[in-house]
């Protein structure tokens, strides 16, 4: 199915179509696209249907990373330490869908507990672009990104560290939205780096994006970061952007700052290019500013320190001793380790290990801290930008999907393009991500970042600009 | 033992009462029955995230006010990262960046010194799960893990084992007094580590820090102080055993420590920002309301016994022990009782009738007023001392008010004199034998003659007059 | 600059084993934090500021009161356990 939720609603509401026949399409189309890409860890074959006249979501279909927590529904993290683990509680987020009437799918397939940018690190295998199956999906949130893109369900949830929902998003052409951190309650997500940590959604539109955050935003006395309550952000979408002022990194998107830009980069800020011609057309300003590349070199590296350094901590509570598959030791330490020697993928381990380095007491200020400082940096770089500014414009990856390559993740120095979104994880700014075109027939997408608590506002220009885009999210066979 | 200066600093946990534990709603109780109080949250499952409770901080910041500290105008929660099969979550929260309280100061009396405790810091954090121990396997019972409890460090700066108790005395009661803790060590409510090392005439360390860990009960920390003070100068005179900066542990068996690791096995905990709690802002006006709830506190009531009212250390200390106790003696005081004789009541008649009922002065029926009531009469003379005694029991007994009860049993001295003449003259009469042998010297028996009047008017006589009268008639 | 030692050693402390494959792969990532980290540290005024552990200055609104909500049933709760004895959970003997 490709009609967006609102379209969804009518048909269920005039008796065209049964909530029924809608979930059992989606778990059909989840195994025909499974085969394909390889997305879900579980397909939930006899979805439960408890609906709610009461709210746009009543009915319609839906998927979930399987870092969220579902009562009586296996939930992995895509990770053979929790292989067989099924929650006796849900997230906060997966019980308001539940309230709301939305009918859960399926758990989709994820990098190993959040952690990666490919999508290929589940314990279920890599997970397919469905452009091409011989490129990622992205990551983390691949599966989430491939159910959408594919027509599986209207709307997915995924979570995003670094970019892990706005990523995916790009490679897959479809919307992908991570709010101000806080606005969503995240208990019972399953965590990677607290700090950094967001709930996002997939959609194929704006209005969609809107749509579901809209019922599952708001307080949670279970998780203290969460923001008191806000307004709804649907009714407050109007397209209207005339006048608003948006600004570009010279140093990210102008071709110029690149010494020898490829072939597919170059397109890809062409396609950049137009997009701001457009915007400009709906009587936005847009305006390059420039800043210090040591600024912009330190994100990637920053972000590393950061998210290996809570990972190592919020990962050690899987030791096999309460849920997960038992390890074998005489001693118990011993038991733990056959454990998460077997439980965590490489990556895991090697992102564990460096997490673990940079805190140790002697090393903690040259690259913890200072990591956190220069977080900081950015953050306070970008509010005085957005005391000028209604919103960040960028591309929201260098290119298309990239091949398999058959070379595994491994920590590197990657152009500052494909690692700025984390600059929305530092500063918990809201980011989207819509399509923007296609670069050698792969889906590609621009970002709009904006500042904290001003979703509205991110979304209006996200929603302006998608009306004069001709693609529309969404793989249509 | 002069040639050296012993330096102790103290790391005490309390378990902090609440109706739930610190970062879930769960129960915090103690129970029998294992894994009764869990959710969750205590467990760790993957995804769940602390929830502060508020109480939890309430108390602490109580504490930190007893102990002088700072408070400061936000709180932080930190993690403290290691693998423990009693630790679920694979670190403990607890605070080490903007904490509850820090640089406190306390002032002690002890052996008639004053001496100062300085505190370096008081947290808040969590406590583990607790494991029992079979031959082959361990079980692990969650019930206390993710119960609240107040850390306090002091600093290096307390000299014996005898300061060491006081703190340790001051600090139970002053955490009973406030109702922030039951703060029984034996029940595990109290545990403390000792860090103990020696310094020269000069200044100067000599010996490696010594951290003991978890020593039981009070009596014990000086045991270990003593042990441990001894056997470092033993080894530093003689050189017969090395020296080395360790953590051991007290056997209360033989009275001595024992080593379980040297510092090259020491954890490093990686501490850092606790993500999922938000900043705390400290409100003003929560502070004041907190401040007002502090009674005062057993250091200066101790002091105020023993310089104002005349009590003995040990005396103070019997009733500064228990706050309930403590404060009927301050009412008593209040009321205006003398404080010696509030005391002498308390110690003589009240402690052992609480004792062998098996109650509290909270449900004592004799309230200081009552008692108030009973040594007025004496100090008038209405009554003698024995009746006092008698009308005390009647009201214990009875439950009644004692001016009913002291119309009721007729309790009253007698004070007519002409009446008691004429009781004293028919004893003389009786004894002239014995009054010749009183002017014979043998004086001690003006003792017996009272003991006649005080018989023959069944104790009504008023000892005063009685003994006026027969001085007159024996000269 | 760093040996693999010290990368099994750390690897050890939190109870990870390492292949070799893997220490192989880690000790060429280390040298790579340790250029991204010069990356950190080339930025001029870092001293001044301070270090951000959360995204903005965000403060707890209300803390928990200290109302008792039900527990889990301990069937439900270890539900997941491999090895319980009882209502308890059984690990290898702990010896500290």
């Amino acid at each position: 199915m490709f009609e967006g939720i609102e379209e969804l609603r009518k048909k269920l509401d005039s008796g065209k179509l049964k909530v029924k026949d809608l979930a059992q399409q989606a778990v059909d189309a989840s195994k025909k696209v499974n085969s394909k890409c390889n997305a879900f860890v579980t397909i939930i074959d006899k979805p439960k249907i408890k609906e709610n006249k009461k709210s746009i979501l009543s009915g319609i279909p839906y998927s979930a990373k399987d870092l969220f927590s579902t009562k009586g529904i296996l939930t992995t993290g895509s990770s053979n330490a929790l292989k067989d683990y099924i929650p006796f509680f849900d997230a906060t987020v997966i019980s308001r869908l539940k309230k709301s009437g939305a009918v859960l799918t399926s758990k989709s397939a994820c990098d190993e507990f959040g952690l990666g940018g490919t999508g290929t690190t589940c314990h279920t295998g890599i997970v397919r672009n469905p452009y091409d199956e011989n490129r990622e999906a992205g990551g983390s949130s691949a599966g989430s990104a491939v159910a959408v893109a594919s027509g599986v369900v209207p709307f997915a949830l995924g979570t995003d560290t670094g970019d892990s929902v706005r990523k995916p998003a790009s490679f897959c052409g479809i919307v992908g939205y991570k709010p101000t951190y806080g606005l969503i309650p995240r208990y019972g997500v399953l965590p990677f780096a607290s700090s950094l940590d967001h709930v996002g959604v997939f959609t194929r539109s704006v209005k969609d994006a809107a749509i579901v955050v809209d019922s599952i935003k708001g307080p949670d006395s279970k998780d203290m970061t969460a923001l008191p309550k806000t307004d709804d952000l649907t009714p407050l979408l109007d397209g209207n952007v005339e006048g608003k002022r948006l600004f570009y990194i010279k140093e990210i998107c102008d071709i110029r700052s690149y010494d020898n830009p490829s072939d597919e980069l170059k397109k890809s800020i062409k396609l950049f290019n137009e997009i701001i011609e457009k915007a400009k057309k709906l009587g936005m300003q847009v305006i390059p500013e420039s800043i210090d590349q040591k600024l912009l070199n330190a994100i990637q590296p920053t972000y590393q320190v950061i998210s290996c350094a809570e990972a190592t901590s919020n990962l050690s509570m899987y030791t096999g001793i309460i849920y997960g598959p038992r390890g074998n030791g005489s001693n118990i330490n011993e038991m733990v380790k056959d454990y998460r020697a077997h439980g965590f993928s490489s990556l895991i381990k090697r992102r564990l290990v460096i997490g673990s380095y940079v805190l140790q007491k002697e090393n903690q200020e040259r690259y913890y801290l200072n990591a956190c400082r220069v977080r900081q940096m950015i953050i306070d770089k970008f509010n005085e930008l957005f005391t000028q500014y209604d919103g960040f414009i960028t591309l929201a990856s260098g290119g298309g999907a990239p091949l398999f390559d058959g070379k595994t993740e491994v920590l590197s120095n990657e152009a500052v393009l494909e690692n700025h979104l984390a600059i929305g994880n530092f500063g918990g700014f809201p980011s989207i991500t819509i399509p923007a075109g296609f670069i050698n027939n792969l889906p590609i997408g621009i970002n709009i970042t904006g500042k904290v608590q001003d979703d509205v506002n991110v979304l209006n220009i996200a929603y302006a600009l998608e009306k004069d885009i001709k693609f529309k999210g969404g793989l249509h066979e | 033992m002069s040639k050296y200066e012993v330096v102790i600093g103290l790391e005490i946990h309390a378990a902090v009462l609440s109706n739930t534990k610190v970062f879930s709603p769960s129960k915090n109780s103690y129970s029998d029955v294992p894994n009764e109080n869990i959710n969750e949250i205590d467990l760790s499952f993957p995804g769940i995230m602390p929830s502060l409770n508020k109480e939890a901080v309430r108390k602490a910041l109580k504490m930190s006010m007893v102990l002088g500290c700072v408070q400061p105008d936000e709180l932080m929660f930190d993690r403290k990262n290691y693998y423990y099969p009693d630790l679920p979550k694979g670190f403990q929260i607890t605070q080490v960046t903007k904490p509850v309280g820090i640089n406190g100061k306390v002032e002690l009396y002890v052996d008639n010194h004053d001496f100062t405790v300085n505190i370096h810091d008081i947290h808040l954090e969590e406590d583990t799960a607790s494991m029992d121990h079979y031959d082959y396997y361990t079980l692990i019972d969650y019930n206390r893990a993710g119960t609240p409890l107040v850390e306090i460090v002091t600093e290096p700066c307390i000299h014996s084992g005898e300061e060491a108790v006081a703190f340790l005395e001051f600090l139970a009661n002053s955490l009973r007094y406030c109702n922030v803790s039951d703060a029984d060590m034996k029940k595990g409510h109290l545990r403390c580590d000792v860090n103990i090392n020696l310094k020269n005439e000069n200044g100067e360390f000599i010996t490696p820090r010594v951290e003991i860990k978890n020593v039981g009960s009070i009596s014990y920390v000086l045991d270990a102080v003593n042990y441990e003070v001894a056997r470092q100068i033993k080894a530093y005179e003689t050189g017969i055993e090395e020296l080395v900066q360790e953590t051991r542990r007290f056997d209360e068996a033989t009275k001595t420590t024992i080593r379980m690791r040297t510092k090259e096995d020491a954890v490093d905990y990686k501490y850092f920002v606790e993500p999922n709690i938000p900043r705390i802002k400290i409100d003003k006006s929560w502070l004041k309301e907190i401040r007002k709830e502090i009674p005062s506190l057993p250091n200066e009531r101790l002091k105020r016994y023993i310089k104002e009212y005349s009590l003995s250390e040990s005396e103070a200390k019997t009733l500064v022990k228990d706050f309930e106790l403590s404060n009927y003696y301050e009412e008593c005081i209040k009321i205006g009782i003398n404080p010696k004789v509030a005391f002498n009541w308390l110690s003589t008649n009240i402690i052992g009738y609480l004792n062998k009922e098996f109650m509290t002065i909270r449900d004592f029926y004799i309230t200081p007023n009552y008692l108030k009531f009973i040594v007025d009469k004496i100090n008038s003379g209405e009554i003698s001392s024995k009746q006092g005694k008698e009308l005390f029991n009647y009201c214990l007994e009875e439950k009644e008010e004692p001016s009913i009860l002291m119309k009721k049993h007729n309790l009253k001295q007698m004070d007519n004199s002409n009446e008691l003449e004429g009781i004293i003259d028919n004893i003389l009469k009786n004894n002239l034998k014995l009054i010749e042998d009183y002017h014979n010297g043998k004086t001690n028996l003006f003792g017996f003659f009272i003991g006649e009047v005080m018989k023959q008017t069944k104790g009504k006589a008023n000892p005063v007059i009685a003994k006026q009268i027969l001085t007159d008639k024996l000269k | 600059m760093f040996s693999k030692e010290e990368i099994i050693n750390y690897a050890d402390k939190l109870l990870i084993g390492l292949t070799d494959e893997e220490a192989n792969m880690l000790l060429d990532e280390f040298d790579i934090i340790d250029k991204n980290i010069d990356q950190i540290n080339e930025i001029e005024g870092l001293s001044e500021v301070e270090p951000a552990f959360m995204p903005f200055n965000l403060y707890t609104a209300t803390l928990r009161e200290d109302k008792v909500e039900e527990s889990v049933d301990v069937d439900v709760a270890l539900s997941n356990t491999k090895d319980k004895l009882g209502r308890e959970i059984r690990v290898p003997k702990v010896v500290d």
